[in-house]
């Protein structure tokens, strides 16, 4: 593994994962864009806490779900695996209970943006820092969309 | 299976990306030190991310109330005698 990993939390009404998503995940992989590592589905209780939860037989493989659950949280209950505090949140911190509403289900995927790698080195390599990082939000990628239509040649 | 959510670090896709929680971006640290002053490079209203502060929502102060902050400012040694006279000058005007 050497990409950036995103952490992608996506939050359904029922607990499955679209195949949709994994067809496209798999393409991309093939790609060579992205590297889906692990999906984890889990289960908001009314009580905050979170429960793991097995997929659907053959919506994923069966094993699914165990690196992102040992990377995400400690599933034993030790002391590693604290509740969200506003320390942890001052810097910088984040959890899945943070991501997760209570009394939903989210599918939390792994990705490794394979691609990225060789900017992330460059980036590196030039003594750049980086500053902000962020996705142009719905309303300004079309405004985006009409500029670039507006500077295209001809 | 019962699963404690673990607290992870934030990062951006080129690296670690700073993070102010709470405290002033260095953008907002400039806006706040040169209030006078025009933003740099502000795009036109409703353009992407930033946010303007309206004329009127800044609190009006009198001159008294700037002279009494520069002399706290001289007095905690923040600014030089030189520089509280020059600013002094420029809130006479």
């Amino acid at each position: 593994m050497t990409g950036p990993v995103q952490v992608l939390v996506v939050g359904f009404e029922q607990p499955h994962f679209s195949g949709e998503v994994l067809a496209e995940l798999t393409r991309l992989r093939a790609a060579g864009i992205v590297n889906l590592l692990d999906v984890l589905v889990v289960t908001r209780e009314a009580d905050g806490h979170l429960e793991t939860v097995t997929p659907p037989p053959g919506e994923l493989p069966e094993d699914s779900g165990r690196l992102a659950a040992a990377l995400l949280g400690a599933a034993d209950g030790s002391a590693d695996g604290a509740a969200s505090t506003a320390s942890a949140k001052e810097h910088g911190q984040w959890s899945l209970a943070d991501a997760v509403p209570i009394g939903t289900t989210a599918a939390v995927a792994l990705i490794e943006h394979t691609w990225a790698e060789p900017l992330r080195a460059a980036v590196a390599r030039s003594g750049g820092a980086p500053l902000e990082e962020t996705w142009l939000a719905r309303e300004d990628s079309e405004r985006l969309q009409s500029l670039l239509a507006d500077h295209a040649p001809g | 299976m019962l699963l404690v959510p673990r607290q992870l670090r934030r990062a951006g896709l080129t690296g670690d990306v700073p993070y102010y929680g709470g405290r002033f971006t260095p953008a907002q640290a400039y806006a706040a030190s040169h209030p006078s002053a025009s933003a740099p490079a502000a795009p036109p209203s409703g353009s992407l991310g930033r946010t303007v502060v309206p004329e009127a929502a800044k609190p009006a102060r009198s001159p008294e109330d700037t002279l009494r902050t520069l002399e706290r400012l001289r007095e905690d040694g923040v600014i030089t005698p030189e520089e509280y006279d020059d600013l002094r000058s420029r809130t006479a005007t």
